[in-house]
């Protein structure tokens, strides 16, 4: 029985009536409507199971709500109306429409009490995510959209094999806290990876985000990795595997952030890093622990989104978000410069600043339970963190050298999407009680102590201090145009290549084999014919007798058989 | 885009004005001189306060200090080498890549500063 109207429904409704409404204000202000109604729904919603429907003989859960649902969907929906803001001036309907369908199904498998339904809005998120990429419209978007497609929809299907094997082993479908173990489990547990861009199952999103268009990103840049990792917090909180996986996942991306040219995939790197601090968090899953990662979580939307926003309208201003093509462009894009560095200055985890007061909840879960070595890893992860995001993405798109590109300040929505994103992102950091207040336990840490201050400051002042050591002497690598191996190589050219080469040996083997076995039937046929056709010998001697003994015999071993079946 | 015209400073905006000091190279060498100074207060600090120990490296004093200066040199050095390896020409995975493409002018709106 449906006790309240499901909130995806209302993004669903919403995507259609985009369609009834003229391109414009009209459809602009709907964009922001349906986020803000969605938000304040979910903000009045009661705890428990509000709608569940019997279908095919499941019982489906469309509305369980708790805690951890609830703080999500609260961030979904901020992030909701501030990628449409940002998007105001978009004409594309197809975008309008996919970006609506997007965050409804996003928050949808946030309230799926079951792994059914958790399956129809996780696809759903995969497919209408997909055209933000091909919105852009060109040939390398079209395949760039295809492989992150068959990559989401792999974990789409995983999840699904999972949920049935799940289903036989426990006779239950409610999605909760699971133990790995079974194939069931490991199933499931890699369709979360893939979505969560665990290591090696990564690089769909480093090649699909800064392909997609420039609102685009921003709005990808929210609901696939962050429903992964609430998926991963309800489902596998505690799973010690998880840490390993999250302290892999801190490291590898901010040795590419490095060296990486486009912008936005530096950002795409960095994005996976953060995922990494939420994956450890999940891992060691102690209420701290897991107070951190959603609250990062939180907080990491707000300020990645910023990011991706600043760098969109430097896309969007200039037409390039590569690092070798940009600089100086503080002169005459000087707030969406100071926006920059606020998520810059967030993302690093600076005192005052959104990140400063949630990664430190899981870096302080990793003492407390005493995984030293994590701690170490985190540690270098966020100066590592502060040198490409914090430092490389302002210091190459706005300072460095001096492109001599002029390009007008970014629209005044995007300002006002910026703006928003980055005033939250201070307010966090100023005074994170009100975040505390949303996380699913009760939060018993004091953030702004003399030592934390000062170590921090430390840490972020000696990572700058490198920086400029290893500029100032043209030790850090200079911004060029290319690109740079990751582990899709392995898809991309390896494997094409392997086929390529190895498919004609193996065709010819196969015409071979098919021309001989042909041969042999013919051969058969013929003497077949020979012998039996109507020249031949034998079919000249058949009595007319014989057919009617035949179906005689058929007639007496179907008799037989059904005798014998009674 | 006029790459070298001589620009008058009060074409820009009061805000972007506010940073022009990032193109004099002798500013910018106050500024780095400043960060020299503020680590060094930094790791100066380390001796002022009482810590809270929780993991055996921080006794260590300037360990958040050192330990960040060090890891950044070392990421960056790493990183630069496996660059060796990795780069490619940016049409490497062309045309099933957005990279060597140029990004969709329907999507864009460039605009001129003052233009």
């Amino acid at each position: 029985m449906a006790d309240i109207f499901p909130v995806a429904f209302l993004y669903f409704l919403g995507a259609a009536l985009l369609l009834l409404l003229p391109k414009g204000p009209a459809r602009g202000s709907l964009g922001l409507l349906i986020p803000v109604l969605g938000g304040i729904m979910v903000w009045f919603l009661p705890e428990g199971l509000l709608w569940n429907v019997r279908f095919l003989g499941l019982e489906l859960e469309f509305m369980r709500v708790d805690k951890l649902s609830r703080v999500f969907a609260v961030i979904f929906s901020i992030a909701a109306f501030l990628g449409n803001l940002y998007a105001w001036h978009v004409r594309d309907t197809m975008q309008q429409v996919a970006a609506m369908i997007y965050a409804g199904s996003a928050i949808g498998a946030l309230f799926a009490g079951d792994l059914i339904t958790l399956f129809l809005f996780w696809e759903g998120t995969a497919m209408a995510s997909v055209f933000l990429i091909w919105a852009r419209r060109t040939e390398g978007a079209y395949h760039t959209g295809m492989r992150y497609l068959i990559v989401q929809v792999g974990s789409g299907v995983l999840l699904l094999a999972g949920a049935a094997l799940y289903h036989r082993e426990t006779g239950s479908l409610t999605f909760e806290a699971m133990t790995l173990g079974s194939l069931a489990t490991w199933f499931i547990f890699l369709a979360f990876g893939i979505k969560a861009a665990f290591p090696l199952l990564h690089n769909w999103l480093q090649d699909a985000y800064p392909a997609a268009t420039v609102t685009g990103t921003v709005i990808l840049s929210t609901f696939t990795t962050k429903l992964a990792i609430y998926a991963l917090a309800r489902g596998f909180a505690g799973t010690e595997l998880l840490i390993y996986i999250g302290a892999i996942m801190t490291l590898f991306p901010i040795f590419y952030a490095v060296i990486e040219n486009d912008l936005r995939r530096v950002l795409a790197y960095s994005l996976n890093n953060q995922l990494g601090f939420m994956v450890v968090g999940i891992g060691i899953g102690t209420e701290l622990a897991l107070n951190g990662a959603v609250a990062h979580a939180f907080a990491h939307i707000l300020y990645k989104g910023l990011l991706f926003m600043s760098m969109g309208a430097v896309l969007f201003r200039t037409g390039t978000a590569k690092g070798s093509e940009l600089g100086g462009l503080y002169k005459t894009m000087p707030l969406t410069m100071i926006f920059c560095v606020v998520g810059a200055a967030s993302i690093s985890g600076f005192p005052l600043f959104s990140g400063f007061v949630t990664k430190s909840l899981v870096l302080s879960a990793s003492t407390k339970e005493q995984y030293y070595f994590i701690w170490f890893v985190l540690l270098f992860a966020s100066a590592g963190v502060f040198h490409h995001s914090g430092i490389k993405i302002p210091y190459f798109a706005f300072f460095a050298h001096d492109s001599g590109l002029r390009p007008k300040e970014a629209p005044k929505h995007m300002l006002l999407a910026m703006g928003i994103a980055a005033a939250l992102s201070i307010a966090i950091g100023v005074y994170p009680a009100p975040l505390y207040a949303l996380l699913p336990f009760e939060v018993k840490y004091v953030n702004y102590t003399t030592p934390h201050v000062v170590t921090q400051l430390q840490l972020l002042f000696f990572s700058a201090l490198a920086f400029a050591v290893l500029m100032r002497t043209h030790t850090y690598p200079p911004e060029l145009k290319s690109v740079n191996l990751d582990t899709d190589w392995a898809y991309r050219r390896f494997l094409p290549r392997m086929i390529n080469r190895v498919a004609p040996g193996l065709w010819s083997v196969w015409t071979a084999k098919l021309n001989f076995w042909q041969e042999r039937f013919n051969d058969l046929v013929r003497s077949l014919h020979h012998t039996h056709g109507p020249e031949g010998r034998l079919a000249s001697v058949w009595p007319t007798g014989s057919m009617v003994l035949w179906i005689a015999v058929l007639l007496a071993v179907t008799l037989v058989a059904n005798f014998l079946s009674l | 885009m006029s790459q070298k015209r001589k620009e008058d400073p009060s074409e820009f905006s009061p805000l972007a004005r506010l940073f022009l000091w990032a193109d004099d190279p002798v500013k910018v060498n106050r500024m780095v001189y400043g960060l020299y100074a503020v680590c060094v207060l930094l790791f100066l600090a380390d001796f002022v306060y009482l810590k809270t120990i929780l993991v055996s490296a921080e006794r260590i004093p300037g360990f958040y200090a050192i330990y960040g200066f060090v890891m950044c040199a070392a990421l960056v050095i790493c990183a630069r080498m496996m660059r060796v390896v990795l780069k490619r020409p940016d049409r490497y995975y062309a045309p099933r890549d957005v990279e060597s493409e140029p990004h969709p002018a329907a999507d864009l709106d460039r605009i001129e500063h003052n233009g």
